[in-house]
């Protein structure tokens, strides 16, 4: 049996789903990040090790093993809950510790002299953070911070496994009611395709803008 | 606590199992992979415009897909083209082909970032071009890439788990098997996660001792 033009429909509503995952994933995640870096530099070790241990396990373990994990125990204390509410808490885990290792090399690349210019300056904590740490910071991260937002999109692949209806799930349904195996899965290619190699390309071009005007790689 | 030492008592050995066959397939599908990788780049240093554009285009795809799309590609593929291959293989034939798509983009970083006049320093030494590839880039290209090689052979490892998507038993679907099996909440999937958590530390750890000890010679 073939798949039909419908079958493709169905794929390019799927596909929808799995870019809303990824985005929405993407910005708590991102808020996450923001929180978690400051510990990385805080005063406290407590802190410091807290981050740490929590970037290692985060980005130890596979993200199918978190988001089993994360259905589970969430289901183990409210019952069953909507698997997207999972999958949405899995990948912002995820990609929250991915982002705040590369916000946190960002702020490793400011150049030392900066610290001491803005203080001379006589600048507020406050307002070397939001003139000084903030701009900068966003634009170092800026071309790894797309490379991740590229994984998001690939890692809500995964969400399929448990019971997230997105698009590798539609395709697998689709193969295992047409055996039109080769097709549907090259259909669902091309949509990831597109999605994953946009960001790419948004983030080669920024990339190139923001090294012409002097800002993006390393300090001198 | 008790709850854990209950566990590993009774499904130690289970695990153990499951992590062989996480471990098992992890190493055989790198060792392919860095293969893979290498003939992809040596392809590109090597072939005409065609088949640098072959290559590319199978590069962007397989950077651009999520894992699952190869892996049921082969799992569902060759069974209609009348191969019967265990489940472990198929997996491993995906991972191999979309990591050695990676690895050769690693090796081709590590080969640009070498200084372009060496190449004419050492035929200028009388090298003969193979030697001097073989004497001054290949060791460099080796060299710069291990970090990367690191770190491509965790996100390898935890890649592994995804077999558990056709009906692979490794670490993943052992503890979901257990899980369901017992009834347990979640301490399987702890459980899978230190095993998981230690194998990266050993992956980093042998990539970090590789690098440092090559570094300087």
């Amino acid at each position: 049996m073939e798949m039909t033009s419908s079958d493709v429909w169905v794929m390019a509503h799927a596909a929808q789903i799995s870019l809303a995952l990824a985005l929405c994933s993407i910005a708590f995640g991102t808020i996450l990040a923001v929180l978690l870096t400051p510990l990385a530099f805080a005063r406290l070790a407590i802190a410091r090790f807290a981050y740490r241990l929590y970037v290692f396990v985060v980005r130890g373990t596979p993200v199918l093993l978190l988001a089993l994990l994360t259905f589970y125990a969430l289901a183990s204390y409210w019952g069953r809950i909507s698997p997207y509410a999972a999958g949405v808490v899995v990948l912002t885990i995820y990609l929250s510790a991915l982002f705040a290792e590369i916000f946190r090399g960002g702020v490793l690349a400011i150049p030392n002299p900066l610290w001491d210019s803005s203080k001379s300056l006589g600048l507020s904590r406050r307002s070397i953070f939001w003139r000084v740490v903030t701009p900068l910071v966003a634009r170092y991260s800026l071309p790894p911070y797309l490379n991740v937002c590229v994984m998001a999109v690939k890692a809500s692949s995964v969400l399929s496994i448990i019971s997230v209806w997105e698009l590798t799930f539609a395709s697998r349904e689709i193969i295992e009611r047409t055996l039109d195996v080769y097709r549907v899965l090259a259909v669902a290619s091309v949509f990831y395709f597109i999605m994953c190699f946009a960001i790419d390309r948004v983030g080669r071009w920024m990339e190139g803008r923001l090294a012409a005007k002097g800002f993006a790689g390393e300090p001198a | 606590m008790g709850q854990y030492r209950a566990w590993v008592e009774a499904y130690g050995v289970a695990f153990l199992e499951a992590a062989g066959w996480t471990l098992a397939v992890a190493v055989a599908s790198f060792i392919c992979a860095l293969i893979w990788g290498a003939l992809l780049f040596f392809a590109r240093l090597r072939g005409g415009i065609w088949t640098d554009r072959i290559v590319d285009g199978y590069v962007q795809l397989l950077r651009n897909i999520p894992v699952l799309l190869p892996i049921y590609l082969i799992y569902f593929g060759f069974p209609l083209a009348g191969l019967l291959w265990p489940a472990a293989i198929c997996g491993g034939i995906a991972l191999v082909l979309q990591n050695g798509a990676y690895i050769s983009e690693i090796f081709r970083g590590a080969y640009k970032a070498i200084d372009r006049v060496q190449p004419d320093a050492a035929r200028s030494l009388g090298l003969l071009p193979w030697m001097a590839f073989r004497k001054v880039t290949l060791p460099q290209i080796l060299v710069h890439s291990i970090p990367a090689l690191g770190n491509q052979a965790v996100l390898l490892l935890k890649d592994t788990s995804l077999l558990s998507a056709i009906t692979v038993v490794e670490l993943t679907m052992q503890a979901k098997v257990l899980t369901e099996r017992t009834g347990a909440a979640y301490a399987p999937f702890v459980v899978a996660a230190i095993f998981y958590l230690a194998m990266v530390s050993v992956i980093e750890l042998l990539a970090r001792t590789a690098h440092r000890s090559v570094r300087w010679k």
